[in-house]
């Protein structure tokens, strides 16, 4: 066997050896990315489709310009640059894990495996808060006629064409007092709700400044699906990572992979957590930037 | 030498020196954060040229398939160094590549029909084409005011 | 579970070094460990074979139920109502039990039979013995491969008995149709009980699919290269490419389905009225769906045909004791058939709405499959071509296999042609023509499969006799049945109706309806007969006497006449050949394991 295998010419596809030299739990590691792959391709290829099949769409810089911390201030793509940076970080410390694995440096191993588990909670972190941001926001949309308040969810989605002027004002008219009241707190902070509360609605009217509240129609429900559907789904492939790098965190230490003689499975655990990193890639590029 | 705990598997890949190894993966991290940095900057060009008067969308679509290139850029290198696809035997970098290339006729396929699909009810369907088409074409000049004198969002 | 272990760990480190392990563990195995959490991959696959068999059953009998109906539309069975009270209330099938049916007909079938039945038998069974591994490259993941098979068999089974009955909306599982809860009794938790077991049903066949090919490209014995693979193996190894690679889409769009109808998204949705309620769902696009379902279905329709087109071919050639007939062709036409099974989804969809000239695209890609599939027609008949035949039931069903997808595949060009499809979409037509050409012709490339393969399963044949009316009912009985719906189906009857006494100039047909449903009693009344004979022949069949009934080539007949797990006992046997040297050099057949002669012609 092996003076077959230290030949100069190998022959690789002869059988009695892997062609790729390869053992079989990588290659299956690899063949399921692929599959994966085409799971999160036909995600993200839907969501192309529905989109090309819409009239609008809204620009992801409207859409994704909060920062925690930061109020009401516009910075766009900001977060998302963050939780990207995150997740390459994470990918950069796997790569070292998987490298110490090669060398047999358990410490090593044990050091950037830590790393890149924090690296992976800090992007869920991340992602739990901008979902629970666009969630509760709070968004002065036109529907039917009148200013309704919503956030961006599965059912509603608040970023539509922005309405001009005069339509804003003639829809403030039939808007009921209670969502009057949200709009001028919002214009107005210096105003407790109970002395809100106590005026009318023409007043109401005249606290709001309209054109801080960038009133916009409907936007297509579509979108909230794709979003939360594709990103949920990306971050619990970050959660298994996650769980996947924390089981072999806790092998590592009790020695399991030193007595078998090799780190392979944490460079498995290595090709699963840069998928994950690779399909933000993806995810980044479809949902944020174009 | 034959590989621990696999007889098919016959050990030959890092070997590479620790310095070697630790100046690629700087090296790929900084492309990354680079390309990552460009195309964020990419991303707000597209913003402030959908702000403006008549964002030319020609141009706006070419900045679209700048980005497009370089996340393939990003993702090659995550591929080829981060998971050593780079590193192995030919053939099987192929068997990863190839047959991703489905993914060309999937993904012309799918929007090519979604695209026909929104033609198909702009057509048949008035009502769709009167509530979801963008009215900056009937009243950009009423719109403007909304925005300008915020200055930002 | 532990023995086994130590067998598994044996055969993944080494294939030579551990091999006089095995005998040791065989006599420790618990019964739980040797039959029902086994790790070896022929009991996997008898697993997966036994289960097939009964989800058949099943979903055959759902099929006899509506083509009751269908032939006797006015006709009241009392004992109907006896078995499934309200479904059938008065002895007549009620429409929501119609469309249960035809649904669940339709998905048993098609996955849980001719997909995991099939293939899940015999890529279990025949991979390691004819590429020559002592086993899977993880019998762990292949065990847990079946036991998700079970559960998603579970799932399935259990939709059929809640209170509103199974899925209906057809085995596509159309939405909006099926994404609407009011739309309909099967609309309920059927249809998230369908969509659960097709979830772990994918799982189940990737866990199979991954292990499949990193068995077939890293396990082979020495000399064992992918040219000297029996065709079989190649057709397996194509048939997990394709599941690998296209479940995950359909994966994808059942959760996008689950979501719609549980969380109120839009992906499929889109301007509904349903019951005088106005839906508030916007945006989505039925057509998204069938474009996600039809990106894995197509494929889904080789990984059905693939098996029993390699499995064929072997049997083909041991049994006419020639060499098939262009090996490299078989292997290129499995490989364009793979290559095209991706790129012609929409062929099912020319009438939904789908852009004319796109389809127009997708009718080219469609008839390009008549070529490899015409390649492999003329192979298998040449092959066959003046050999010195051995009819046995498993070379029968090979022939009638041939037959079979010969005219199924014919039809297949009326369809392709987006403007024949326009008339003839949704008739009879589309169910004669996929019924010969995927189902009844996957069926008897499994049945030729399990005649040939039988003795090495377990150790006795079958009996013949059984085999050979087994093979002449059905086969006559298939082309009676499925024949005349091509006249229905251009005489513009639609399928999935389950009365069509509304239309006037429908009622010529009556009688040949009527024809239809007793042979199709016939025939399901012949599969029985199989299934006795398999069972009855495990126990009290004629034992096989030598390793190399059949007088084959390829590596499992090296074996034991009943090999325990780890398949040989000494080394496993090197190869120095391609299988098929079958009457070369004057010699009837010539072993993979035999050194190429020094005076020995090329094949």
């Amino acid at each position: 066997m092996a003076t077959t295998a230290t030949a100069h010419q190998t022959k690789w596809w002869s059988g009695g050896k892997s062609p790729f030299n390869m053992e079989y739990g990588k290659l299956m590691m690899w063949y399921f990315l692929m599959s994966d792959a085409f799971t999160f391709g036909a995600f993200l290829i839907s969501y192309g489709s529905i989109r090309f099949s819409q009239n609008f769409w809204p620009d992801p810089n409207v859409v994704f310009n909060a920062f925690p911390g930061a109020g009401h201030a516009n910075l766009p793509l900001a977060f998302v640059s963050v939780m990207t940076f995150i997740l390459i970080i994470s990918s950069v410390t796997m790569v070292l894990a998987v490298h110490a694995g090669h060398k047999g440096d358990k410490q090593g191993v044990i050091k950037w495996l830590a790393w890149t588990i924090v690296g992976g909670l800090a992007f869920l972190g991340c992602q739990a808060w901008e979902w629970h941001h666009l969630i509760t926001g709070e968004h002065a949309v036109l529907v039917d006629g009148q200013i309704d308040i919503i956030g961006q969810t599965t059912g509603g989605n608040p970023w539509g064409d922005l309405v001009s002027h005069d339509a804003a004002l003639a829809a403030l008219q039939k808007t009921p007092h209670e969502t009057l009241i949200s709009l001028a707190h919002q214009s107005n902070h210096a105003l407790t709700h109970e002395q809100l509360a106590a005026m009318t609605d023409q007043q109401l009217i005249k606290e709001i400044k309209l054109d801080e509240l960038h009133i916009r129609e409907k936007g297509p429900i579509a979108f909230g699906g794709y979003f939360y559907g594709i990103t949920g789904f990306h971050g619990f492939h970050v959660f298994s990572g996650v769980i996947i790098n924390i089981v072999m965190l806790l092998m590592t230490k009790k020695n399991v992979f030193q007595n078998r003689g090799h780190y392979l499975m944490i460079e498995k655990a290595g090709l699963y957590w840069h998928f994950v990193d690779l399909v933000w890639v993806f995810v980044f590029l479809c949902f944020y930037l174009i | 030498m034959q590989h621990p705990a696999f007889e098919e598997v016959t050990i030959h890949h890092e070997h590479t020196d620790d310095a070697t190894f630790k100046k690629k993966v700087r090296k790929t991290t900084i492309l990354l954060s680079v390309i990552t940095v460009i195309e964020l900057g990419i991303g707000l060009l597209i913003y402030t040229m959908h702000k403006g008067e008549n964002p030319n969308e020609l141009l706006v679509l070419m900045f679209k398939g700048m980005v497009c290139i370089l996340t393939l850029a990003k993702a090659y290198y995550i591929v080829s160094v981060f998971m050593h696809l780079g590193d192995e035997i030919r053939n099987m970098i192929m068997t990863i590549v190839v047959p991703l290339l489905l993914f060309i006729w999937f993904i012309t396929a799918f929007i090519w029909d979604g695209n026909s699909y929104k033609n198909l009810r702009n057509t048949y369907d008035k009502h769709f084409q009167e509530t979801t088409m963008p009215a900056k074409h009937q009243h950009k000049e009423e719109t403007k005011p909304v925005e300008k004198p915020a200055g930002k969002e | 579970m532990s023995e086994a272990m130590n067998v598994h760990s044996g055969v993944a480190a080494a294939h030579a070094v551990h091999h006089d392990d095995h005998g040791h563990h065989h006599h420790e195995q618990s019964f739980i460990s040797k039959y029902v959490f086994s790790m070896d991959h022929k009991t996997i696959g008898k697993q997966f074979l036994i289960t097939g068999m009964v989800w058949a059953i099943i979903g055959g009998l759902f099929s006899v139920l509506f083509r009751l109906q269908l032939g006797y539309p006015d006709q009241s069975f009392p004992i109907l109502e006896t078995f499934f009270g309200n479904w059938a209330k008065g002895g007549q099938i009620q429409p929501e039990f119609y469309y249960g049916l035809v649904t669940m007909h339709g998905t048993v079938l098609v996955f849980f039979v001719l997909t995991a039945g099939l293939s899940g038998t015999f890529a279990n069974l025949l991979i390691p013995l004819q590429i020559g591994a002592r086993d899977m490259a993880s019998p762990f993941l292949n065990m847990l491969s079946y036991w998700f098979f079970f559960i998603a068999g579970i799932v399935m089974l259990a939709s059929i008995f809640v209170h509103t009955g199974p899925a209906s909306g057809g085995w596509t599982m159309y939405p909006p149709l099926s994404a609407l809860r009011q739309a309909g009794e099967g609309q309920k938790i059927g249809t998230d009980l369908w969509l659960i077991s097709m979830a772990l049903f994918i799982v189940s066949s990737l866990l199979g699919g991954l292990n499949y090919i990193s068995t077939i490209l890293n396990m082979r014995t020495k000399g064992m290269s992918m040219t000297r693979l029996p065709l079989p193996i190649w057709a397996m190894f194509f048939t997990a490419v394709l599941g690998v690679l296209s479940f995950p889409v359909l994966l994808s769009g059942a959760i996008l389905l689950l979501f719609d109808r549980n969380l109120g998204t839009s992906f499929y949705l889109s301007d509904i009225v349903i019951n005088g309620e106005i839906l508030p769902n916007e945006g989505g696009s039925a057509i998204l769906y069938q474009h996600l379902f039809w990106f894995l279905g197509h494929p889904e329709v080789y990984i059905i045909l693939l098996p029993a087109m390699g499995m064929v071919s072997e049997i083909l050639s041991v049994n006419s004791r020639k060499p098939i007939f262009g090996y490299m062709a078989m292997l290129g036409s499995l490989f364009a058939i793979a290559i095209l099974a991706f790129l012609v989804w929409a062929h099912h969809m020319f009438v939904t709405g789908l852009n004319p000239f796109l389809g127009s695209v997708f009718v080219l890609l469609t008839l390009l499959i008549a070529v490899p599939s015409a390649i492999k027609v003329f192979n298998w008949l040449t092959t066959l071509w003046r050999g010195n035949i051995r009819f046995t039931p498993a070379t029968l069903f090979a022939i009638g296999f041939v037959s079979l997808f010969i005219s199924g595949g014919l039809t297949g060009i009326f369809l392709g042609n987006s403007t024949i499809d326009i008339h003839l979409h949704d008739t009879m037509f589309v169910v004669a023509h996929f019924h010969i050409v995927m189902g009844v012709a996957s069926f008897f490339g499994m049945f030729a499969g399990v005649y040939h393969w039988f003795p090495k399963m377990f150790g006795r044949y079958l009996n013949n006799t059984l085999g050979y009316m087994h093979f002449w009912v059905t086969m006559i009985g298939a082309y009676l049945i499925f024949w005349p719906m091509h006249y229905q189906g251009l005489a513009g009857i639609p399928r999935r109706y389950l009365d069509k006494k509304g239309w006037v100039s429908f009622n010529q047909f009556g009688e040949l309806d009527k024809m239809i449903t007793v042979v199709s009693i016939i025939v399901f009344a012949v599969q029985l007969m199989f299934v006795f004979n398999f069972f009855y022949s495990i126990f009290k069949g004629r034992k096989v006497t030598t390793p190399n009934p059949w007088g084959a080539n390829t590596l499992e007949w090296t074996t034991k006449i009943n090999p325990g797990h780890g398949n040989w006992e000494g080394e496993i046997p090197e190869v120095h050949r391609w299988p098929y040297d079958y009457g070369k050099d004057g010699r009837e057949f010539i072993p993979q394991t035999e050194p190429v002669g020094a005076n020995e012609s090329k094949h």
